[in-house]
């Protein structure tokens, strides 16, 4: 096999590449998913005050701004020695559990749908929401925008701005809602819930009766038995707002449960030459190179992940989905990397629910929404489940609050590990000596890492979304086999 | 005619912002009703919200070709882009699939949509402030932006 040397510090064009090296016989030797690093975030935030820090950190990425601006709001909290009013805590909750529900439709109908409606083998240019929409009617199409659109009405309403709220302080948030709000937010809230058991229904129509999906899901090329971790409430149910850190074993046992402020003490990140993004693992396992199992540290931070992390759900409707779930899977927990699109469909549904829990709290109208902080800010901690994994945003300042060092831990990050595993394990089954290398099979590959839904913007604090993302193969000898790009 | 200015991008990180700061530039020069400024640092479907039940729309972002030099000013609409509608993830909504899909289901779409495009150095580098020879390229783009609201 030729040997190609990757020299770490040949800048990449910004984004992602997977390169796949053959051997003579056509089959993988290698696999790489090099991600781009853009430095300077943490030299960006040395000498603000900390309280611009959710603003700041919402501006990483365009699409999950709430997970950053809640991550630092609670990280501020911490940092400021204050707890929230149980009025800005439910808003809190309400806001986020608003966002959870305007992200994971965006997901599912824009990422996963297409890829199991109009099927892997279908062309790129109808492997999209205008090919999905075209298949199943404008009805769904039509609930889809609508329901982002509402629910971005709720964030703007309880949060000051769309996408981008002017929200969180240590200690409460900005502002509350009126009666008239409220009663609005709860029609958008049940309309909400009515859309999670569509979308769940679509999803059975369309994948789990079908058998040829169904045994992707369930096949082992798709598989890997890793931990999974995820917020949990006092009684170990999901919580995306706040709880503990939840990590349990390829078995399901528990693991390890730790509070925000001691992250340190369990993750760890491993360096290698070829890309510049670090991944995690759990310190007290070890690094065992990139293989599951339970001698190895590698983990996963998915709605998958959360949902075997957790006992349950604490809404009604989620829960007897989760139930259904799992009975389907063949019990608990599922490593099924696609079943993630699952999950993610009954965390959409939980969210709903929990929309219109807290909308219905007497509470949430109440202008009582902030302690003052009193004490002098040293370190916080704030961890919150964005939709593609745990959140951990940390801060040090110095006495008047102003940051000296600040470090995140994103959704995507935890993942990298076991994404670069899934595409490596696809790219291996799949290319097989004198296959011919389609477009269908490019897609089977992409099919491994998009229920992660990547967000490489946040994982390396950078670009505003953008993913684009680069599959070259090569043969033995070197030579361009094929190239498929997206975005770029 | 209910027209929307729209500076897109990133403002912290470097000349991605100017989108940001032309639309901020031009909403001081203005007083007008029928038109609304606003700015997004929103990505993809989001793009379909900020347009639907305007008229017209000019939007201002930063943009990187192959043969451009900084601080150049394009001046495109929709169709100019040829966009692969292939996506692997929600962040590539872009603006030619959201209107396509605005089109589809039938949402009350702008009539007409002008992108003034400048070249960007930098969009890798955390700063608020763009680079001397994009900030220089603002006032000019500023002055586009008002021609095409007079015209």
């Amino acid at each position: 096999m030729k040997k190609i040397t990757i020299d770490p510090i040949t800048r990449l064009e910004g984004h992602g590449k997977i390169t796949i090296f053959l051997k003579d016989d056509g089959s993988v030797a290698n696999v790489y998913f090099q991600v781009p690093e853009l430095r300077g975030f943490e030299k960006f935030s040395e000498g603000r005050p900390a309280e611009d820090m959710p603003q700041i950190t919402q501006r990483i990425c365009g699409v999950c701004p709430e997970a950053h601006h809640m991550a630092s709001t609670k990280a501020l909290d911490a940092l400021f020695h204050v707890e929230p009013t149980s009025t800005a805590r439910k808003l809190r909750e309400l806001l986020y559990s608003a966002f959870f529900v305007t992200d994971h439709t965006t997901h599912f109908y824009i990422l996963a749908a297409p890829d199991f409606i109009m099927g892997p083998d279908a062309p790129p240019a109808e492997r999209n929401i205008l090919g999905v929409i075209a298949k199943v009617g404008l009805e769904l199409g039509g609930a889809v925008i609508k329901t982002r659109h509402d629910n971005h009405w709720v964030i703007q309403t309880i949060g000051g701005r769309p996408i981008h709220p002017c929200f969180g302080l240590p200690g409460g948030v900005s502002k509350a809602i009126n009666e008239e709000e409220r009663a609005k937010i709860e029609e958008i809230a049940k309309s909400s819930v009515e859309f999670g058991k569509l979308s769940l229904k679509v999803f059975d129509d369309v994948v789990l009766k079908n058998k040829e999906y169904l045994d992707m899901v369930l096949s082992d090329t798709f598989t890997h038995r890793t931990y999974s971790m995820g917020l949990v409430d006092e009684n170990n149910k999901v919580n995306f707002y706040d709880g503990k850190v939840r990590v349990v074993d390829p078995d399901g046992k528990e693991f390890v449960k730790y509070a925000p402020r001691d992250y340190v003490e369990h993750l760890a990140e491993h360096v290698e030459p070829w890309t510049y993004l670090k991944f995690p693992y759990l310190k007290k396992v070890g690094w065992k190179g990139f293989v599951d199992g339970k001698d190895s540290g590698v983990y996963r931070a998915t709605p998958l992940s959360r949902l075997n992390a957790a006992d349950g759900m604490t809404t009604p409707l989620a829960q007897e989905e989760y139930e259904k779930m799992y009975s389907t899977l063949g019990g608990k927990p599922a490593h099924y990397t696609l079943a993630t699109h699952w999950a993610r469909l009954v965390e959409l549904l939980y969210a709903a629910e929990r929309m219109v829990e807290l909308v219905q709290d007497p509470e949430i109208t109440s202008t009582d929404i902030r302690n003052i902080p009193t004490a002098t800010p040293d370190e916080g901690v704030g961890i919150v489940e964005a939709p593609r994994g745990t959140l951990t945003h940390h801060y040090i300042t110095d006495e008047r609050g102003i940051i000296k060092k600040c470090n995140l831990i994103v959704g995507t990050t935890n993942n990298y590990a076991a994404f670069y595993m899934s595409v490596k394990k696809a790219a291996e089954d799949l290319i097989k000596p004198g296959k011919e290398i389609t477009e269908g099979l490019l897609n089977r590959i992409e099919m491994a890492w998009r229920p992660y839904d990547l967000c490489l913007a946040c994982a390396t604090h950078s670009l505003p979304g953008q993913m684009p993302l680069e599959v070259t193969i090569y043969d033995a000898q070197g030579n361009e086999l094929k190239k498929l790009s997206q975005g770029i | 005619m209910k027209t929307l200015v729209l500076g897109t991008g990133n403002p912290i990180v470097s000349d991605d912002g100017v989108g940001i700061r032309v639309a901020h530039e031009v909403g001081k020069k203005l007083n007008d009703p029928q038109i609304t400024i606003s700015e997004t640092s929103a990505a993809g479907l989001s793009l379909l919200d900020s347009i639907v039940g305007c008229d017209r729309v000019i939007i201002i972002d930063a943009i990187q070709t192959k043969e451009g030099h900084a601080g150049q000013i394009y001046r495109m609409k929709p169709e100019d882009f040829s966009f692969a509608k292939h996506l692997s993830s929600p962040h590539q909504i872009n603006l030619v699939t959201a209107l396509e899909l605005g089109k589809m289901l039938d949402l009350a779409m702008p009539q007409k949509i002008t992108i003034f495009a400048v070249e960007a150095e930098d969009i890798t580098t955390f700063s608020e402030k763009c680079t001397p020879t994009v900030e220089q390229a603002i006032p000019e783009v500023v002055q586009m932006v008002l021609q095409e609201l007079d015209g």
